[in-house]
């Protein structure tokens, strides 16, 4: 079991409370201080399970504003391209599928960082990660993609390139 | 105005047809996906249905469908995976 | 007047990717295929109304609660939908629901055959 640290607990905090800002949009002093009592609760408890390392990580301004672009312009390019594509293969028929599990090479060494890498891959029509494995030190992804057309590297370069380069210049 | 309306019944009925996937899916992961699925479709037709008639009620009904429809997929999926619940990544994957 | 047209456009190119993605969960011919499908409903679906939504909720009907609303709604299904589906395939592929179908690649079986 992993130890509550107070950094972990302030950052679980801000995070938590600007949630509630968010949900509730009204500033009277009553609310605002039982928003900041859940979120103490709320902090207290699960602080250990969210943050592992460097808690103030989330809070850098340069690093907010990669995620964002992430997250705003790189993603959403990827998805519309994959949707249209998944489109057309609902509407000629659900025929011309070559369904497969495929083993890919990752690069990225920090959890939050494959967490998220997996969660686009996931979000993104047509590919679908099964499970993180961890072989010699090297990260490995099982994905379920639906046309697969290679396998190994290049699988992973047609699947993941340009998510995993977005991705890199945040968590590196 | 009507158009969101008109919408709204669009999105209801593509839910509908979800539900015939629900009611013959051959297996368990079929049925789930498609009611969550089903679910997706019926929140946006809340949000444009209480964009139609201009009452807040809708929004926070369609809020407590997108934030429950987590709990159904992952507790059938995580019952599929053998009722597993503490996965210990250095065993073996049985 | 431009807005609502806007608006409609982007709830209409929702409409067709939901549609797409219906006809996906309909008529695929696998488990595998058909959760894939359905996540064109949950992404493109689901973001083309909400952005819609949000445009008619700012600029018409000036409410900014309504508009807060419909950003934690798509947040949440944002967030959580690729979880959710994380969690049923792996738990479907190892409770040995197989296509009829063998997949061609499947390195999965490979590593840990059962």
């Amino acid at each position: 079991m992993r130890k509550t640290t107070f950094p972990a607990v302030l950052a679980t905090f801000v995070v938590c409370f600007l949630f509630w800002l968010l949900l509730d949009f009204s500033f009277k002093p009553e609310e605002l201080i039982a928003g900041a009592i859940v979120s103490l609760a709320v902090a207290l408890f699960s602080a250990r399970f969210f943050i592992h390392e460097k808690a103030g990580w989330f809070f850098h301004p340069l690093r907010l504003i990669k995620l964002l672009g992430f997250w705003c312009v790189t993603f959403p390019v990827e998805l519309w391209k994959a949707n249209v594509d998944m489109a057309k293969r609902c509407f000629t028929g659900c025929t011309n599928i070559n369904p497969g599990i495929v083993k890919v090479p990752v690069d990225l060494k920090s959890d939050y960082g494959q967490a998220a890498l997996a969660n686009a891959i996931t979000l993104t029509p047509g590919t679908m990660t099964l499970d993180i494995a961890e072989q010699e030190g090297q990260t490995y992804y099982y994905i379920h993609w639906i046309d697969v057309t290679a396998t190994g590297e290049e699988a992973g370069e047609a699947i993941k390139g340009r998510l995993e380069k977005g991705l890199k210049g945040v968590w590196e | 105005m009507s158009d969101f309306l008109i919408f709204a019944i669009f999105f209801a009925a593509l839910a509908l047809m979800n539900l015939y996937r629900l009611a013959i899916g051959p297996t368990a992961a079929d049925r789930q996906v498609a009611g969550d699925s089903a679910d997706i479709l019926i929140t946006c037709a809340l949000v444009l249905f209480s964009l139609y008639s201009g009452r807040g009620v809708y929004l926070d009904i369609a809020i407590i469908s997108a934030m429950l429809g987590i709990i159904d997929t992952m507790l059938v999926g995580r019952y599929l995976d053998r009722g597993r619940w503490h996965y210990d990544a250095d065993s073996d994957h049985r | 007047m431009l807005i609502r047209i806007i608006a409609d456009l982007l709830i209409f190119v929702g409409a067709v990717f939901a549609t797409a993605g219906t006809i996906g969960v309909v008529k695929m011919p696998d488990p595998y295929s058909r959760m894939q499908a359905s996540t064109c409903v949950a992404t493109l679906g689901m973001l083309g109304v909400m952005l819609g939504a949000l445009l008619y909720a700012i600029f018409v009907m000036a409410s900014a609660s309504a508009a807060i609303k419909v950003c934690v709604i798509a947040m949440l299904i944002f967030v959580t939908n690729p979880v959710g589906a994380h969690a049923i395939v792996k738990g479907a592929y190892r409770h040995g629901i197989r296509p009829d179908k063998p997949m061609e690649v499947d390195d999965f079986r490979r590593d840990f055959d059962e």
